[in-house]
């Protein structure tokens, strides 16, 4: 203790540092404030963003991430949104889309929430870095719970641990209430397909338009109960270079006759138009819709559910009329230019055979690829 | 002296008993022996701090070193203090540039850190209300440009002036195919809109789309708006305005406004008045000036209509990719227009229930694109862009809704046929300049080379000549009238030669001449004498009556004629007292000599002539 008893014996280090405190205190007291706080952050950057930048501010496309906003001194203004330019006549859509660095937003219409899909979405091979993801859950109990174990799962998966999250993820809570319950049997009812399918074509748009940013080049809709599919999903959809392109939705389950696991369609949207059925058209009233798989409506199209063929070329393609939503690679130039999933019958059709013929009419054409599968959960 | 004495003083010493202090030596609870107590001296002294037994020596070769570190830390400690001070007051020698160096290993770890990936919204929250000012509800405002950078000044001002909160509204444009210098000064604009230094009147998140459609068709009024050219104009406008919403459009916009850069007034508060009505899309009256030759103002915006039923026949009969255009002569569909329902003074906030849309100023609730309703870019229900945005909003249950007194006004841009006009009008005015100039050219020209000098003479003796011209024609006037008179003074010879004859019948009749020998001596009289005369002479169209008041008029003349003829009977009996005077003078001669003196009469006659 002999430095401190000497400092309390030789007291003019002690003056020296009163005499300081003292100036600072009078010029905390005095001193001009307003030079002090207030960092104008008058300037306004001009930036241009590219597929995979990082927004600088919270106000930009959900399907970029953006830096978390510093933390503002009192009375600070927060920093002016910049001038963002986005060079829209360079964002591509190839069959090389990871070579060319082409970013995709993978929709998904969520209702109930399958771990199995979480994994699966984990496990695809294309760049993280370039998929952004999308959902949507209706209100009300069950959209809870699914939204609780998405977020738990988002939480470990996105953690700035992760090297290999995805660039970004946006959750829409729905603002109707699910009209219908979501029940397996119910839900497949003739008289509540029309109703249910609006709600869902207005869930899907409402996700896409909100969701789809300047810089994406793909969008995948794939539903929350696919479960699997090959992990090259994204690049085999996109090498074939088309507008719209579906594969095969099958489903799992155990086959009691042969006692060993089988598999059978699932997905039977995905179609070609008959004469028949142009003609059932024809005599329906404006707001009647064709729906496919049901008795009392026989429109004698040609499913591509049952053109597949397992040992045959997975790369063959087929020309659709309509397709199915469970798994659908578009270019974004066809939701751009205003192809949507129609929530009232467009040509008699709805929601994604509707979406098929909205497109059509917008000059972009479907493809089916009999010979690729994706699995549907089995409840 | 016991040790255990001096033990026990020892101990002694730790307590305030100080002998001095009670005033006696040795005094209180423990006596103390008297050696002590001298030993100490009076005063008791208590210093526990250097109480012996615990002090530690003073000089030791420990201590001395301590001194040397404590006077190197001392030092240490006031050049810090310093420094600190001068960094406290001086932010320029803050180590700055050192921390990012030193932190860059640590920081460029924590770099995922600084990223947010996700992202959740509520759709319940972003409705749209009729107050959205007040619930900070955010709009997104759309402009497609092409070759807009003459507009654009224009456009920017009407942005400053939105009364809306600024940072509530997000700008989205989208530039494609320009080949002016939209793109740059759009740019430029926007950044100093956004650095402006009042900090509200920076906008919200501002998005600039460039994207090339490749389009041929041209921009300008006449190609713009000829028929032909309509359906696959507006099928690429339609799919501009899908880019730029879908790239535009947030999970946190309530509201949408379409807005095009060429409208040249409009309200300050139009987000706001078209917000108040609570509709899910909602359009206000669009007109536009024109100069006053083409009649002041006409209906600019035809897209806003309501269905009619000759539209619907007309639209079955097309084939699947015909559009319908409206305000073209091809399709006549007999629809109410919004523009044409225009009162000037009637309520602003009158409703009208439309089906197709006017696409230069649209407020919509951002449910109705989130729900998939845009702008079509194929033939729906034989419409496309706006008017197909407004048909299927309809069909989705949307209401549509048209303000007709609510009139914001677009820019009158000259078609060819006015130009043409208009220049035809510069060339007459030009041509009226030239002329009027010539002539004053001319004027001038006289002026210059005639003599100026020998003007006054030249007034001067026109003036002399005038003069002349004037006393020249005084005085034939004068002549003219001595020859009247003379004539005149001539007949009434001849009458008073008469009355000399008839003076001894009747003296009334010279009465009558007298009358009028005097006329030219009273002008007020002048005018009335003739009547007066034809009143007595009508009156008394009998010789033989009296020159007094007629006692009565024919029965058979009528009112008036009674009327005048008393007029004139009274007329004439004034006369007659008035002068008296003169009748009387007139008379003398007759009764004195009883025939007519023509020298009298000829010099009264020619007194009043020199008179005047």
């Amino acid at each position: 203790m002999a430095v401190a008893r000497s400092l309390r014996r030789n007291t003019t280090i002690t003056y020296v540092l009163a005499g300081g405190l003292c100036i600072f205190f009078l010029y905390f007291f005095f001193g001009d404030t307003s030079q002090i706080p207030s960092l104008p952050n008058y300037a306004a950057p001009k930036q241009l963003l590219k597929s995979k930048d990082a927004a600088s501010n919270p106000l930009s496309p959900p399907s970029l991430p953006f830096r978390k906003p510093a933390k503002l001194a009192e009375g600070e203004a927060p920093p002016r949104p910049p001038v963002v330019h986005y060079h829209m006549n360079n964002v591509t859509t190839t069959s090389d889309p990871v070579g060319n660095r082409e970013s995709i937003l993978i929709l998904t219409p969520l209702a109930r929430f399958y771990g199995e899909y979480w994994d699966n979405l984990c496990k695809l091979s294309y760049p993280h870095d370039l998929i952004s993801l999308g959902f949507i859950i209706p209100k009300g109990r069950e959209g809870n719970l699914a939204t609780q174990q998405l977020q738990e799962r988002i939480q470990v998966t996105q953690a700035p641990t992760n090297k290999n999250r995805f660039a970004s993820i946006t959750i829409l809570r729905q603002d109707e209430e699910p009209s219908v319950l979501q029940d397996e049997k119910e839900r497949h009812a003739l008289s509540a397909q029309k109703e249910r399918r609006a709600a869902m074509s207005r869930a899907r748009n409402a996700l896409l338009f909100t969701t789809l940013g300047p810089t994406t080049s793909w969008v995948l809709w794939l539903d929350s109960d696919v479960v699997e599919t090959p992990t090259s999903l994204i690049q085999d959809l996109a090498s074939h270079d088309k507008p719209l392109v579906v594969p095969n939705c099958f489903q799992r389950y155990y086959n009691k006759d042969k006692e060993a696991m089988d598999v059978r369609p699932y997905d039977f949207n995905s179609l070609i138009d008959s004469p028949t059925a142009r003609g059932l058209a024809d005599k329906m009233g404006p707001d009647e819709i064709l729906l496919e798989g049901y008795a009392e409506m026989a429109t004698y199209r040609s499913l591509m559910a049952y053109m597949a063929d397992a040992s045959g070329d997975a790369r063959r393609e087929i020309a659709l009329d309509g397709v199915g939503g469970t798994a659908l690679l578009v270019k974004a130039d066809v939701h751009r230019d205003g192809a949507m999933f129609p929530p009232f019958p467009f040509y008699h059709l709805i929601e994604t055979e509707g979406f098929a013929k909205m497109a059509q009419r917008l000059g972009w054409h479907a493809t089916g690829l009999p010979n690729y599968f994706v699995y549907h959960y089995n409840e | 002296m016991l040790p255990l004495h001096a033990a026990e003083t020892e101990k002694m010493n730790r307590h305030g008993y100080g002998g001095g202090a009670n005033g006696h030596a040795g005094g209180g609870a423990y006596p103390l022996s008297p050696t002590f107590v001298e030993s100490r001296g009076r005063t008791f002294n208590i210093r526990p701090d250097k109480y012996e037994k615990y002090a530690r020596p003073t000089h030791t070769s420990l201590e001395a070193e301590g001194g040397e570190i404590g006077a190197l830390t001392r030092r240490l400690t006031a050049l810090a203090a310093i420094l600190l001070l001068l960094m406290i007051f001086l932010p320029s020698i803050r180590p700055t540039t050192l921390i990012p160096a030193l932190s860059l290993g640590l920081f460029s770890a924590g770099e995922a850190f600084q990223i947010e990936t996700v992202r959740y919204y509520d759709l319940a929250n972003v409705a749209g209300t009729s107050r959205g000012w007040e619930r900070e509800e955010r709009i997104l405002l759309c402009a497609p440009l092409r070759d807009a950078a003459p507009h654009l000044p224009m456009f920017f001002s009407h942005l400053r002036n939105l009364t809306y909160p600024h940072n509530l509204i997000d700008l989205a444009f989208l530039v494609g195919d320009s080949k002016d210098n939209t793109l740059s000064l759009l740019s430029d604009l926007l950044q100093d809109l956004q650095a402006h230094e009042d900090p509200k009147a920076a906008f919200g998140e501002i998005s600039i789309m460039e994207k090339d459609f490749g389009q041929t068709v041209n921009q300008d009024v006449e190609s713009r708006h000829g028929f032909a050219a309509q359906a696959s104009r507006r099928k690429s406008m339609a799919q501009a305005r899908n880019w730029l919403l879908s790239a535009a459009m947030r999970p946190t916009h309530s509201w949408v406004y379409w807005r095009d850069v060429d409208v040249e007034t409009a309200p300050f508060t139009i987000l706001e008045d078209l917000m108040r009505h609570n509709k899910d899309i909602i359009v206000p009256n669009v007109w536009r000036p024109l100069p006053d030759w083409l009649g002041g103002e006409q209906p600019y915006d035809l897209n806003s209509w309501q269905e009619s039923e000759t539209a619907l026949a007309l639209a079955d009969t097309l084939d699947e990719d015909a559009v319908i255009v409206e305000g073209y002569a091809e399709y006549a569909t007999w629809r109410p227009h919004l523009a044409y329902l225009r009162d000037p003074y009637g309520d602003p906030d009158m409703e009208m229930e439309i089906d197709g849309v006017g696409g230069v100023s649209i407020l919509a609730k951002a449910k109705v694109f989130r729900s998939g309703v845009h702008f079509p870019a194929f033939s729906f229900e034989k419409h496309a862009e706006t008017e197909g945005f407004g048909k299927m909003a309809k069909r989705m249950g949307y209401s549509v809704v048209g303000l007709p007194h609510y009139t914001i006004w677009h820019l009158y841009e000259p078609s060819v046929d006015d130009i043409r006009h208009m220049e035809e009008m510069e060339q007459e005015r030009k041509a009226r300049e030239a002329e009027e100039r010539e002539r004053r050219e001319r004027e001038e020209k006289i002026g210059r080379v005639f003599d100026v000098e020998g003007r006054e003479q030249w007034e001067r003796d026109r003036k002399a000549v005038e003069e002349a011209q004037k006393a020249e024609k005084e005085r034939e006037k004068a002549e003219e009238k001595a020859e009247v008179m003379r004539a005149e003074a001539e007949k009434r010879k001849g009458e008073a030669a008469e009355g000399a004859a008839a003076a001894k019948a009747k003296a009334g009749d010279t009465k009558d001449v007298s009358n009028s020998d005097s006329d030219p001596t009273n002008g007020d009289n002048q005018a009335k004498e003739p009547k007066a005369n034809e009143g007595s002479t009508s009156s008394s169209s009998n010789p033989g009556s009296s020159p007094s008041p007629s006692p009565s008029p024919s029965p058979s003349s009528s009112s008036s004629t009674i009327k005048a003829a008393s007029e004139s009977e009274n007329q004439l009996a004034d006369l007659a007292q008035k002068e008296e005077g003169s009748v009387a003078h007139v008379e003398r001669p007759a009764t004195e000599s009883g025939g007519v003196r023509l020298d009298e009469l000829e010099h009264d006659m020619r007194g009043p002539v020199g008179a005047g």
